[in-house]
C-alpha cells in the first residue's frame, strides 16, 4: 500500500501545521526585514545628512574666512565701481575732470561699445562675467612723466578700472622756436565685473 | 520517546511500553474476542510506534545461492523466491549474507519466513484496525545479531531462554544469521535441562550441514542468569565436543544499556531493550502493514519541519531586528550630531554680516582683480630701470617708445609679458664702427642686467653673415646712426 489521497486526513494537522509555520515564518522573515531594511536606509539617511551638515559647516567656515580676508577689497572693487554694470557717465565726467587739471597738454579719448573679456593667460573667473569697454587714448605730452600722471590720476580720481594695453610713445617735430612735444598713442579698455548671480 | 513492544510466543502476547530506557508497562492479552478487544483498547491508550517481537516454532530458515542481479531484477528473483518458498504467508524476508569471491560472484541469502500467519494475523488485524504505526514485526533470531558482536568466534551457537517461548537456539557464522531453533519447555522441564539435552541435537543437525567445517569447533554461547550458571556448569561439564561459554544475563544486560533487573534466566526484557533501541532495518512486514507506520513518519517530518521553520524564522528574523536594532541604535547619535553640526553651521552663518554675496563670490572677484592687476603696468613700473641704463648711455637718443602687453612672452612668469620695440639713435657713430657697435652691445648688456631681456631688431651696420653692406663704405651720415631693440619686460613674481 503506497501513501494515497485517503491517507490525507490522516496527516492534515502536521501538514496543516508546516503550511501554518511556513505562512507565520515567512510573515515574521518579511517584517524583520522590512524592519531591518527600514533601519538601514534610515541610518544611511543620517549618514548622509551627516556628510552634507560637515560640508555646510566646512563651508560656512571657509566662508567666515574668507569674509574676513576678502570682504574689504571687495567693497573697494564695488566702491570703484569695477563690480557690477558699465558706468560710462561716470567716466566721461572723470576725464572732462582730468582736462580740466591740464595734466597733460590734451587729450583725446574714443570708447568703443563693451565686449566680452577673456583674460589671457585665462583666469579662473567663477560666476563673474568680465566686460571690457576698449578705449583709445591721443595724448600731447611735455615729457614722459606727464604719461604716467594722467594714467595714475585715472586709477586714483576715477570710478573704474582702466586696463592699459599698449603705448606708442613718439616725439612730434615742433616749428622752428617752439618746444618739442612728445605724442602717445594708447589703448586699452574699461574693465566691469558682472555677478552672473544678481540681476 | 515512548514506543509499544509487542511480544508474541507461541502461548501468549504481551505488550509494552518502553518509556525512559525501560519497561513502563505489561500486560498480556488472551487470545480470543476479549483479549483482542482489551488489546484495541490498549492501543488506544498508548498510541507510540509498535515493534513487534516473535518468538514462535514456525519460523524456516533457507539458505541459498543466487545469481548477483540489482534494481528490478533482484526484485524478481526475490518475488520468485518468495513464491516458491513461502507462498502461503506474507511474513518473509530474505537477507543478503554475503556476495562470493569466486566464479560468478553469486549472492548468498538467506530465505526466512513465519510460516504460520494465523499466530499473527488477529493481533496485526487490530493493529490495523487502530491504525497503529506499526514498524515491523521482528523475530528473535532477527534481532539476536547485536548479542554476538562482541563474541571472536566464528561458528557461535547463542542460547536464550524466553519464559513464554522456551529455549532459542541460533547458529550465526561469521556474525551472520544461518539458522534458529526453538524448543519449547515442557511443563515441568527446566531450563538447564533443556540446554543439556538439546544443544547435542541442534549441534548434530548442525553436522548434518557440515557446520562447522570438521576441524573448528562450535562455541556455544548461554546466556544465562548468575543463578543458574553453576547448575548449567555441572550438567554440562560432559560434553566433551562443544565449547560452552555461560554469560551473565544481567552484566550482559548492561552492557546492551538495559536496566531490567533479571530474577532468572528470562532473556525476554533484553530482546525486547534491544528491538527498543537497535531495530534491524529488515523484517517480515510488508508495506501494508507498516502503512501506518509510514503516515506517522510523515506527520513526525511535517511536525518537523514545521517547528524548524518556525525556529528557523524566528532565528531569522531575531537577527534582523537585532540588526535592525543596531542601525537604529546607530542613527540616534549620529540625527544628534547632525544637529549639534547644522547649529554649528548657523551659529557661522550669523556671523556674516549684512550681506546678500556669498563668502566664495567675493573671494573669487578679489583674487580676479589680484591678478587682473598684474597683467596691466602703468609705464612709470616698465620705464623705470630703461631711463636709469639711458643715463648711463648718453650717446643714445630715444626717437619712438611703444609697448605692449604680450601673453606669448609671458613665461616663465604667469602674467602677460610687455613688449617694448625702443627705436633709437647713436650719436657720434663715425668711422670707428667696432668702438660704436661695442658701446650699443654694452647698453643691450645694461638692460639685460636691469631685469630686461633685450634683443637687437636692427642695427646701424648690419655685420653678420647674412648682411650685405652695399656701396660706399663711408656710414657717416651725419653722425647719427639709427637702431632697434626688443626689450620684454617681465613682471618680478
Amino acid at each position: 500500500m503506497s501513501f494515497s489521497a485517503s491517507d490525507i486526513p490522516e496527516i492534515k494537522w502536521s501538514l496543516g501545521a508546516f503550511v501554518v509555520s511556513l505562512v507565520v515564518a515567512a510573515a515574521l522573515v518579511d517584517f524583520s526585514d522590512t524592519f531591518k531594511n527600514n533601519a538601514r536606509n534610515e541610518l544611511q539617511t543620517a549618514q548622509a545628512k551627516l556628510t552634507d551638515a560637515r560640508t555646510q559647516l566646512a563651508t560656512a567656515q571657509n566662508d567666515f574666512e574668507n569674509m574676513a580676508t576678502y570682504k574689504l577689497e571687495y567693497e573697494a572693487l564695488e566702491l570703484q565701481k569695477v563690480i557690477g554694470n558699465e558706468q560710462r557717465l561716470d567716466w566721461l565726467e572723470g576725464l572732462e575732470r582730468l582736462r580740466k587739471q591740464n595734466i597733460v597738454l590734451d587729450f583725446k579719448y574714443a570708447i568703443a561699445p563693451q565686449q566680452s573679456y577673456t583674460p589671457n593667460p585665462p583666469l579662473d573667473t567663477g560666476n563673474f562675467s568680465l566686460n571690457l569697454s576698449p578705449m583709445t587714448l591721443q595724448i600731447e605730452l611735455l615729457h614722459e612723466e606727464q604719461l604716467d600722471q594722467l594714467l595714475s590720476a585715472m586709477m586714483s580720481q576715477m570710478e573704474g578700472w582702466f586696463l592699459l594695453d599698449r603705448c606708442n610713445l613718439s616725439t612730434v617735430a615742433a616749428p622752428t622756436g617752439e618746444t618739442t612735444s612728445l605724442k602717445a598713442d594708447c589703448a586699452g579698455g574699461w574693465l566691469t565685473m558682472k555677478n552672473r548671480n544678481t540681476p | 520517546m515512548s514506543q509499544t513492544l509487542l511480544f508474541l510466543s507461541a502461548e501468549s502476547f504481551q505488550a509494552f511500553v518502553w518509556k525512559g530506557s525501560r519497561l513502563a508497562v505489561a500486560r498480556n492479552f488472551s487470545n480470543d474476542v476479549d483479549g483482542r478487544e482489551q488489546f484495541a483498547a490498549f492501543l488506544e491508550r498508548h498510541r507510540y510506534p509498535t515493534y513487534m517481537l516473535v518468538d514462535i516454532i514456525e519460523e524456516d530458515f533457507h539458505l541459498e545461492t543466487v545469481p548477483h542481479l540489482i534494481g528490478p531484477g533482484r526484485a524478481d528473483l526475490l518475488a520468485r523466491k518468495f513464491e516458491q518458498y513461502y507462498r502461503s504467508t506474507p511474513f518473509h524476508q530474505a537477507t543478503l549474507l554475503k556476495r562470493q569471491t569466486e566464479g560468478r560472484r553469486d549472492d548468498e541469502y538467506l530465505f526466512s519466513a513465519l510460516t504460520n500467519p494465523q499466530r499473527i494475523s488477529p493481533w496485526l488485524d487490530t493493529l490495523l484496525a487502530q491504525k497503529t504505526p506499526l514498524a515491523g514485526i521482528f523475530s528473535v533470531p532477527n534481532i539476536s545479531a547485536p548479542l554476538i558482536k562482541g563474541i571472536d568466534a566464528e561458528h557461535v551457537l547463542l542460547l536464550t531462554w524466553e519464559q513464554s517461548a522456551g529455549l532459542r537456539q541460533t547458529y550465526f557464522n561469521n556474525k551472520r544469521l544461518h539458522f534458529s531453533r526453538l524448543i519449547p519447555i515442557n511443563q515441568g522441564g527446566s531450563f538447564s535441562e533443556s540446554v543439556a539435552s538439546e544443544t547435542p541435537r541442534t549441534q548434530q543437525y548442525l553436522k548434518s550441514l557440515s557446520l562447522p567445517p570438521p576441524g573448528e569447533t562450535l562455541a556455544v554461547h548461554v546466556i544465562c542468569h548468575a543463578n543458574d550458571m553453576p547448575e548449567l556448569q555441572t550438567r554440562l561439564a560432559g560434553e566433551s565436543d562443544l565449547a560452552f561459554n555461560f554469560i551473565d544475563l544481567q552484566a550482559f544486560a548492561k552492557q546492551h544499556k538495559c536496566t531490567h533487573e533479571f530474577t532468572d534466566s528470562d532473556a525476554t526484557p533484553l530482546l525486547l531493550a534491544l528491538l527498543a533501541t537497535k531495530p534491524p532495518s529488515s523484517h517480515y512486514a510488508n508495506a501494508d502493514h507498516t502503512h501506518f507506520y509510514l503516515l506517522w513518519q510523515l506527520r513526525r517530518i511535517f511536525a518537523g519541519l514545521a517547528i524548524g521553520t518556525l525556529l528557523a524564522g524566528a532565528i531569522w528574523s531575531g537577527l534582523c531586528f537585532k540588526q535592525g536594532e543596531a542601525f537604529t541604535g546607530e542613527t540616534e547619535p549620529i540625527k544628534m550630531q547632525t544637529e549639534r553640526i547644522l547649529q554649528q553651521t548657523r551659529d557661522v552663518q550669523s556671523n556674516f554680516g549684512d550681506t546678500t554675496v556669498p563668502a566664495n563670490d567675493m573671494k573669487t572677484a578679489v583674487l580676479l582683480a589680484r591678478n587682473l592687476n598684474q597683467y596691466s603696468h602703468p609705464p612709470k613700473e616698465l620705464l623705470f630701470e630703461l631711463s636709469a641704463v639711458m643715463d648711463s648711455f648718453p650717446r643714445i637718443t630715444l626717437r619712438n617708445l611703444a609697448w605692449q602687453a604680450s601673453p606669448a612672452d609671458a613665461a616663465p612668469s604667469p602674467y602677460p609679458a610687455q613688449v617694448i620695440n625702443f627705436d633709437g639713435e647713436l650719436t657720434g657713430f663715425g668711422s670707428d664702427h667696432r668702438k660704436s657697435l661695442d658701446y650699443l652691445a654694452r647698453f643691450q648688456q645694461a638692460l639685460n642686467q636691469h631685469g630686461y631681456t633685450a634683443s637687437v631688431e636692427s642695427m646701424p651696420l648690419d655685420i653678420s653673415s647674412k648682411g650685405s653692406i652695399s656701396g660706399e663704405t663711408n656710414l657717416d651720415t651725419g653722425n647719427h646712426a639709427q637702431f632697434k631693440l626688443k626689450i620684454i619686460w617681465r613682471h618680478p613674481s
